[in-house]
């Protein structure tokens, strides 16, 4: 609802001490809290000890939340000019890493740049937000209606799905995919034509399916019947699903998760992470993580919603999707719910990748809310 | 909507001033309505995490998912329970492991071949967390297996492959207490040969999969598979123990290349022990040699030598072209290119009726006899004694023999034939022949199962599971032992009568004077043993050199005999491959000096064990009975071959090649005309047999002629 006192708040002041001071502190507590629950787990995962996941991750998380805060700081008018730069950069990474990734588990996806391990699927999610936010950001409700302004946009989402695609990693393209439309919306496209685009999902669907890889193939007949195949796909689904029963309300207890410390848990210290908090702290525990994951989807959101400029809204929208994707494509496929799909948790998961790039995008996000109220994109007036 | 212009609101700067443009409030105007939308999306968050946390309180309290039994204890073997009586013992622990795979056993339930439990250790490298790991644990296990090798194996992008196989129990356990995951196991067995050595040839292999691959284990590879009850073998393991201890020494004391030695009880063709030496440790099949696999008693092609001049006596008999006192010339002889002659003539007579040319082995008197029955007879009592086709025992291994080409068997081939050159059989088959001369004239057809009816079988092999087998206990002094007299009834041989009892007789005379015969000279003097009544026929073989042709002091010697004669039971062949001389042999290497001596001692040890005792009580009535004359009388009304009656000797068969060319035609129209006569009613009428009849009428000016006429068309 528009209040009178909303629409004439006048633009603060930009100095530097001042931005610092108008950073949600509390936002970056609650970040601050998953990274320390992450740490936890990983200290668990290493079998009580620091090495090898929880001690390399922490000092990772550290310098995320340096560069965070840095990029708080960050003018979002600077971050227009660089949007386009950063979009082709990150096309070219992903062209790079299908020549001459690092073929990890049978896909490349892994790019090495100064003995830096990128993934450039996760730069490239963020690297869509910002320009589709640039692309939207002056485009009225009126225009928003025309179908040619929209196919720019449309292109601008494919080719990385695209690319994505190849690698090949499904999971990240259908998040890619998903930002790119929750951004489409949020900028404001007619719900007649998101209909109209959904209707042939199932065909394409069904098409994606015949041209998927066996091993893709194997998870989704397995997430259909885990129990068909216990020894073969399904284990994971089903050492996961034991995991969380022989974790109950309480848990087992910290560094007593048998399944976890038995080795029984696939890729604990990554995917399955989340199972294993369940079992050690059992439901409770499961859902208090849940919480803080969601406390941090929702700030993003009513950033969003807090943010006076088109940009920084679609920005805001777009990261919170992207981390919301992240947390629910984990969390399940960890209970079962989804196939197994390479997808980690967030801040808590082991990994520096995709840590530093949700680290990048939240620290776009501070940057949002703290020039919620710039005088940015409006239509430029003399004398101000 | 819009406040009124030009009055500040009192909580902003003041130094402020916001002017709202129409354009302005458009763009706000499209903010506001994505807000609903921005909400929307919140609240789809919220749901779905609602759901997932409902899913999760699923999985963790309201259906947590128990681990399958499997995942508890998926490796562990089930653990017998303690038995109820309290002895300590566990119940069902004792007898046989559960294995698909038959146990083989010889005759008095000794095992010979039984299947342990081992399983094989293999990986699904997609659920291995950290191969490097895995392999240095699995080092500690199992210290043969290579880690950078499994490492590879466990990095791959398979999900099996294979860790290693043939684990015992123990290490089975010891690995799943190691608790990798993505190890597991697979059930499996081992075949095992507990006796080493014994029989190695005759048992075979099997293969990893454990599928028979060579000799009984492949032979009976469905049966093995398929019926858990024991296979019982005619094989007595304490018999080819002796055998293949006598003929390992002789092979080392004649420095043979090779030997081989069957027993055979002549009756049933039970096979009671089958040696073939150079062998090898069954347990390591996959290391012996092509020599050592070699099993020569039935798939080694040996030339039979003298041995075969049984068969050429048997068919002389049994068809009546000859009798025993008929007399043999020793005289060389020259056929083409080669001579027919004997080795140490100074003490032949030229000429020597049947049981002293058997007695000194005269290689021109056998080529006479098989001169007079002719090509075509030879070959019929060749293919009824089964020299024509595979020896039929239960052994994939076994072999054809080798025989001249039908085609080519001419004048030559029927003499050296039947003094055993130009012929390859396989031992067993010689075997076979000696005991059909012997037990009576039944051709028995050789068998490694032992007889069901054997009064053995109730007692050592139990018939229900319940009952624990005897396995690797000692057999009883109650166990009837295989052959005692008391305990068996009469064994009738069952087969193709192939001679009468009244050949069969006299052949064991003929085979005892060899052995006991009056003739200082006679080859198988060394054989005797007193009270066992032995009797066989030596044998000696040049080997044919690696570029044609015989080497004069390369042999193959054999001796096959039958013991006792008076009953006969066992019919025992013994054969040295290429066998040294020693200066206990004066530089010889014939059969009598080594293949005989080594055939006396196999047979004095083992006739007692197989339950045979010395008879001294009206031996020499025995002897009597088994005596022949060397110059039996020729009965009346017969006409004796010999010097002047004699279709072989040398000076007809000169005149015979002379008078070949030029009298080709009046030849066929003389044997015409000859098998016209023979064959009208008339002329036989009152004369004695037929055959002998035939002989006396082509007895005459041209009889060499015409008899060379009736070896290749015999008028039968």
């Amino acid at each position: 609802m528009i209040t009178e006192k909303r629409l004439l708040r006048a633009e603060p002041n930009f100095r530097l001490l001042a931005k610092l001071w108008r950073i949600n502190w509390i936002y970056v507590l609650l970040i601050c809290l998953l990274g320390g629950v992450g740490y936890g787990a990983l200290y668990s995962a290493g079998g009580g000890s620091a090495k090898p996941f929880a001690g390399p991750q922490s000092i990772r998380f550290a310098l995320g939340v340096v560069m965070m805060v840095a990029l708080a700081m960050v003018s979002p008018k600077l971050l227009v000019k660089l949007a386009w730069p950063f979009y082709f950069f990150s096309l070219a990474l992903l062209v790079a890493v299908l020549r001459m990734g690092h073929v990890g588990k049978g896909a490349e996806r892994w790019l090495i740049l100064g003995g830096v391990q990128l993934q450039p699927s996760e730069l490239a999610k963020i690297a869509l937000a910002l320009a589709l936010a640039t692309w939207f950001h002056r485009a009225s409700y009126k225009r928003m209606g025309n179908p040619l302004f929209l196919i720019p946009p449309a292109i601008m989402t494919l080719v990385p799905v695209a690319l994505v695609l190849k690698e090949p990693n499904l999971g990240t393209a259908v998040i890619i995919a998903c930002v790119g439309a929750a951004i489409f919306l949020g900028a404001g496209m007619r719900l007649w034509q998101v209909a109209l685009l959904a209707a042939p999902v199932p065909f394409l669907g069904e098409f994606a399916y015949s041209h998927l890889h066996d091993y893709q193939k194997a998870r989704i007949t397995t997430f259909l019947h885990p129990e068909s195949d216990p020894l073969g796909a399904g284990y994971n689904i089903i050492q996961s699903k034991i995991a969380l029963g022989s974790g109950g309300m309480w848990g087992q207890g910290y560094l007593h998760g048998t399944q976890g410390q038995l080795n029984f848990l696939p890729e604990k210290q990554t995917d399955f992470i989340f199972t294993m908090i369940a079992e050690e702290w059992g439901l409770v525990g499961g859902l208090c993580v849940m919480g803080l994951l969601l406390l941090t989807i929702l700030g993003g959101m009513l950033m969003a919603l807090r943010c006076r400029h088109q940009f920084g809204r679609l920005l805001a929208l777009g990261i919170s999707m992207n981390f919301f994707l992240y947390c629910a494509v984990n969390l399940s496929m960890v209970m079962g719910a989804i196939p197994v799909g390479g997808v980690p948790l967030p801040l808590i998961s082991y990994g520096g990748s995709a840590m530093l790039t949700v680290m990048f995008g939240f620290g776009l996000l501070l940057s949002v809310y703290v020039h919620r109220d710039m005088r940015f994109g409006e239509v430029e007036r003399a004398g101000v | 909507m819009a406040l009124p212009t030009g009055q500040p609101d009192p909580t902003l700067d003041r130094e402020t001033v916001v002017r709202v443009t129409g354009r302005d409030l458009a763009q706000r105007a499209t903010l506001e309505k994505m807000r609903a939308r921005l909400l929307c999306a919140a609240a789809g968050f919220g749901v779905l995490f609602g759901a997932v946390a409902v899913k999760l309180s699923i999985a963790t309290v309201l259906f947590p998912m128990a681990p399958a039994k499997r995942q508890i204890a998926p490796q562990v073997p089930p653990i017998p329970k303690l038995s109820p009586d309290g002895d300590g013992a566990f119940a069902g622990d004792f007898g046989l492991p559960h294995v698909r795979r038959a146990t083989i056993t010889d005759r008095n339930g000794q095992i010979l071949a039984i299947s342990l439990p081992m399983a094989a250790v293999f990986a699904n490298p997609m659920e291995l967390i950290d191969a490097t790991d895995a392999a240095r644990k699995l080092k500690t296990v199992l210290p043969q297996i290579d880690v950078d090798d499994t490492v590879r194996k466990l990095s791959s992008k398979k999900q099996f492959v294979y860790i290693a196989r043939d684990i015992p129990p123990e290490k089975e356990i010891a690995i799943n207490d190691l608790g990798i995951p993505g190890i597991y196991f697979e059930p499996g067995e081992k075949r095992h040969y507990p006796l080493g050595r014994t029989a190695a040839q005759v048992l075979g292999a099997v293969d990893v999969d454990d599928h028979g691959v060579a000799g009984v284990e492949r032979y009976f590879d469905k049966r093995l598979t398929k019926d858990q009850a024991p296979l019982r073998l005619s094989l007595d393991v304490r018999v080819q123990g002796v055998v293949r201890e006598e003929l390992e020494a002789a092979k080392e004391k004649f420095s043979a290349i090779g030997a081989c030695a069957i027993v055979m009880d002549v009756r049933t063709g039970e096979i009671v022990s089958m040696v073939s030496l150079p062998d090898y440790d069954a347990n390591l099949f996959s290391k012996a040699v092509d020599d050592q696999r070699f099993n020569r008693a039935v798939t080694g092609m040996y030339e039979p030598g003298s041995t075969f001049k049984l068969q050429t006596a048997a068919m002389v008999l049994e068809t009546g072209v000859a009798h025993v006192w008929d007399r043999f010339s020793t005289v060389p002889i020259h056929v083409g290119r080669f001579t027919i002659s004997d080795m140490k003539t100074d003490h032949f007579a030229p000429w020597l009726a049947m049981p002293e040319a058997m007695a000194l082995s005269s290689n021109p008197a056998a080529a006479h006899m098989a001169l007079d029955a002719g090509a075509k007879r030879q070959q019929e009592w060749l293919r009824r004694m089964g020299f024509f086709d595979r020896v039929p025992v239960e052994l994939p291994e076994a072999a054809r023999p080798l025989l001249p080409r039908m085609s080519n068997w001419g004048l030559s081939a029927v003499m050296t034939v039947a003094f055993g050159h130009g012929v390859a059989v396989p031992p067993l088959a010689i075997v076979r022949g000696t005991a059909a001369t012997s037990n009576g004239g039944i051709l028995v057809k050789p068998t490694l199962l032992a007889r069901d009816d054997d009064a053995v079988s109730a007692s050592a092999m139990p018939s229900g599971a319940d009952v624990p087998p005897p396995v690797l206990q000692p057999v009883s002094a109650t166990t009837p032992l295989p052959g005692t007299p008391t305990a068996e009834p009469e064994i009738v041989p069952q087969g193709e009568r192939v001679l009468s009892e009244e050949t069969s007789s006299l052949l064991r005379r003929i085979l005892r004077m060899v052995v006991a015969g009056p003739d200082e000279h006679r080859t198988g003097k060394a054989a005797d043993i007193p009270g066992y009544f032995v009797g066989g026929k030596t044998g000696t073989a040049e080997k044919v050199g690696a570029h044609g042709g015989y080497l004069k002091h390369t042999n193959i010697t054999a001796f096959t005999g039958i013991f006792p004669l008076n009953a006969p039971r066992y019919a025992v062949y013994v054969m040295l491959d290429s066998p040294q001389a020693t200066k206990d042999t004066h530089g010889w290497t014939t059969s009598a000096w080594n293949a005989v001596p080594t055939w006396h001692s196999i047979v004095a040890r083992i006739a007692p064990m197989m339950g045979l005792f010395p008879v001294t009580e009206g031996a020499d009535k025995i002897e009597a009975s088994l005596s022949i004359s060397m110059n039996p009388p020729v009965p009346p009304g017969f006409h004796q071959l010999g010097p002047g009656n004699d279709p072989g000797d040398p000076a007809h068969l000169a005149a015979l090649a002379k008078q070949q060319k030029d009298a080709e035609k009046a030849a066929a129209r003389a044997a015409r005309d000859a098998q016209r006569a023979a064959a009208h009613p008339g002329t036989t009428a009152s004369a004695p047999p037929a055959p002998r009849d035939r002989r006396e009428a082509a007895a005459g000016p041209a009889a060499a002629l015409r008899r060379e006429i009736s070896y290749q068309v015999p008028a039968r």
